[in-house]
């Protein structure tokens, strides 16, 4: 957790050029009371790119992805979505969740609500949606990932994998153009993994723009524009996947690396 | 087969033995103390057994409590007047009729219609005595039992009418209301005042009242002492610690001398009735919020935060999300507050009402046809008293319970 002395600056992870970005964050900090959670980030994200952020446990991979849809807020710097620039205004704040997408580790499906009514809450109550409407998208999307003959039974009785296929689907029907996903296979059996990722994948190859933490390496060569490091709240190497597969050039990319491949 | 696979095959269980000697050792008998503790709980459950029998055969001046049912009913609510009390038994029941009705329509109605089955039985068996006994009350209290009927079969039937719930409650107790306290005149319509209601009249209007209004004023409390804003934050906490600081029957008197100083008028001006129910209902929704504050500090984080990514606003997430599971998990407690402040009422003597208890503690007792007994009336009374206050508490704990059961489908 302490700042370790590194070489070089912070890398920068800017999307390749001639893209449309669709996040760009710059110069972002951001403190936990005196402690220094992100340093110095510069980061941006095409659409329809697929970038996956990698790094140690408590690296700040979740904060970051956190501060993009304000549920942390940060302190210095800037961040954009879709030409939406996060800042007080709460219109801005709702305009910029209502595009972004986010599945947590723990799932954090509503319990007292069924498959369907967890998934049609928020286009009906944000979007506006008809009822009628929202749930013809919804089963669109339960089926979309493999799910549509649980729409009426409350997560509770569904399996881990399950219910984070329904998390996914749940944040989809809200039609996101960008989807957020923190480790989203944490917390799942390993027999179950397989059936999230393939939902994943499924997605990139549609053309969805995705920022995922994982550590699924398999995931990030499939699919993966570009692979970021973090550690300790700096984003220290960016590259395409098999970058980090064959030559990666930093220290401490190489003992991260070591450890979960 | 099991030779085949390698695997052990089920078998079934060892046999059980059965039959009233077996139940006996398995359950009473099985190890020292647990013989010692059956033992002396068998003894107590049949000396208090005997004790109530001689009691009873003891020709107990049960006498005392059927000459005074109107007394304990309504205190001095006018007699000829006492149809408007008992349609109002039937507004309600029949409100909760349309209910069980419209619930069984859409195949969730054990709760509701346990409810209203358990109160229509009540009335129904009033108004069967009150057909054989009772001639002045004969028609409303038949009334009150067959029009809860005819509502229960219009939920039952007429979509509409569960559709419409949500106004016919409002507009019914406001109905309720005014039959109560009348609208004007000479006639059957006469203005009745508060002074002269009591009995389990007054304990219904103060229970009810307390744990309606208490409710979302508790719910508002805890939502205010968790505020950003530091001035409601902390006016919410006053406001919760001082009331709960204090016993209710503190808060009944300062209630009964502070409510007239604020509103700067004569103590006459406003009725002790409704000084009773401000110190109620303030005193239940202080322990409310803290209810309600233990079950939103259950709810795990993560459930506003996902509420919040898809979009959700604070109060949306607050209202749809996290305030239904916090209230959920903390059911039992609430419920639990609701009969405590149903039992509490008995503490209004304090400011001069003639509640339930009091019209069997002292009002009667105190009557000219009661001065020829010696002892042995308010133990009769009490009993009476101790059933009819336990009818109900059961009847809430029974709902609560199926209520935790109903609203546990899903939970993790
Ligand atoms: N709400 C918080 N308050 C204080 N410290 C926090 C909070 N959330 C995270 N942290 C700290 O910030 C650091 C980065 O956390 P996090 O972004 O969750 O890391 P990662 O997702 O990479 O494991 C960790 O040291 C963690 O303890
Ligand atoms: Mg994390």
């Amino acid at each position: 957790m302490t700042e370790t002395p590194n070489a070089r600056p912070p890398a920068d992870a800017h999307a390749p050029e001639g893209g449309e970005k669709i996040i760009e964050m710059a110069g972002l900090n951001k403190w936990f009371g005196d402690f220094h959670v992100l340093k110095d980030v510069d980061m941006s994200v095409n659409r329809g790119e697929v970038v996956v952020v990698i790094g140690p446990s408590g690296s700040g991979k979740s904060t970051l992805i956190r501060c993009i849809n304000r549920l942390e807020e940060h302190q210095e710097g800037s961040i954009t979505v879709d030409g939406t620039r996060l800042t007080d205004d709460v219109r801005n704040i709702d305009q910029i969740r209502r595009e972004t997408g986010m599945v947590f580790q723990q799932f954090n499906l509503f319990p007292h609500l069924t498959v369907i009514d967890n998934v049609t809450l928020a286009p009906i109550r944000v979007r506006k949606w008809k009822r009628s409407k929202a749930e013809e998208r919804a089963m669109y999307f339960l089926e979309k990932v493999g799910i549509p003959e649980q729409a009426k039974k409350y997560p509770g009785q569904l399996s881990g994998g399950q219910q984070q296929r329904v998390a996914i689907a749940r944040a989809l029907t809200m039609e996101p153009k960008v989807m957020l996903f923190d480790e989203p296979t944490s917390a799942l059996d390993p027999e179950v993994i397989g059936e999230v990722l393939e939902v994943m994948v499924t997605l990139a190859k549609e053309g969805m723009t995705m920022v995922v933490v994982t550590h699924e390496m398999g995931f990030a060569r499939e699919v993966g524009d570009r692979v970021i490091f973090m550690d300790a709240g700096q984003i220290v190497e960016v590259g395409p996947p098999e970058h980090f597969f064959e030559n990666p050039q930093h220290e401490r990319t190489r003992g991260f690396l070591s450890k979960i491949l | 087969m099991s030779m085949s696979t390698g695997m052990i095959q089920d078998r079934p269980p060892p046999p059980r033995e059965r039959g009233p000697v077996a139940w006996a050792r398995r359950n009473l008998f099985r190890g020292p103390v647990n013989t010692v503790v059956s033992l002396i709980v068998g003894y107590l459950v049949v000396a208090a057994v005997v004790g109530l029998v001689r009691w009873a055969l003891d020709s107990p001046a049960w006498t005392q409590v059927w000459d005074n049912l109107k007394l304990l009913a309504a205190y001095r609510y006018p007699s000829d007047l006492l149809w408007r009390p008992i349609f109002a038994v039937g507004t309600i029941l029949a409100l909760m009729g349309i209910g069980a009705g419209a619930a069984r329509r859409r195949g969730e109605g054990e709760i509701a219609g346990g409810v209203f089955w358990w109160f229509f039985g009540l009335v129904a068996v009033i108004a069967v005595v009150a057909l054989l006994y009772w001639p002045s009350v004969r028609l409303p209290w038949t009334l009150a039992a067959l029009a809860p009927l005819a509502a229960l079969w219009l939920g039952r039937t007429v979509p509409a009418a569960g559709r419409l719930l949500g106004w016919l409650w409002p507009l019914g107790l406001i109905f309720v209301v005014f039959l109560l306290v009348g609208v004007g005149g000479d006639g059957p319509f006469r203005v009745v005042r508060t002074v002269e209601w009591g009995g389990f009249l007054l304990t219904l209007v103060l229970a009810s009242v307390g744990i309606v209004v208490s409710f979302p004023l508790g719910v508002a409390l805890a939502l205010g002492r968790r505020s950003d804003l530091p001035v409601i934050k902390w006016f919410c906490i006053a406001v919760i610690e001082l009331v709960r600081g204090a016993p209710l029957i503190t808060w009944l008197f300062i209630a009964s001398l502070m409510v007239p100083l604020l509103l700067n008028t004569s103590p006459d001006t406003v009725p002790a009735l409704a000084r009773a129910l401000v110190a109620v209902t303030l005193f239940s929704a202080a322990y409310m919020a803290e209810n309600v504050r233990g079950g939103l500090q259950g709810v795990p984080g993560g459930q506003g935060e996902a509420a919040r990514a898809l979009g959700l606003s604070g109060w949306q997430s607050m209202r749809l999300i996290v305030l239904p599971q916090a209230l959920r998990s903390v059911i039992p407690a609430i419920v639990g507050q609701s009969i405590g402040l149903f039992k509490d009422t008995s503490l209004v003597f304090i400011v001069g009402l003639f509640d339930f208890f009091e019209i069997g503690r002292r009002v009667i007792p105190s009557q000219p046809a009661s001065l020829q007994y010696t002892g042995g009336v308010l133990l009769e009374l009490s009993v009476f008293m101790a059933i009819v206050y336990a009818f109900f508490a059961y009847r809430m704990s029974v709902a609560s319970r199926q209520l935790e059961k109903r609203l546990g489908v899903g939970e993790r």
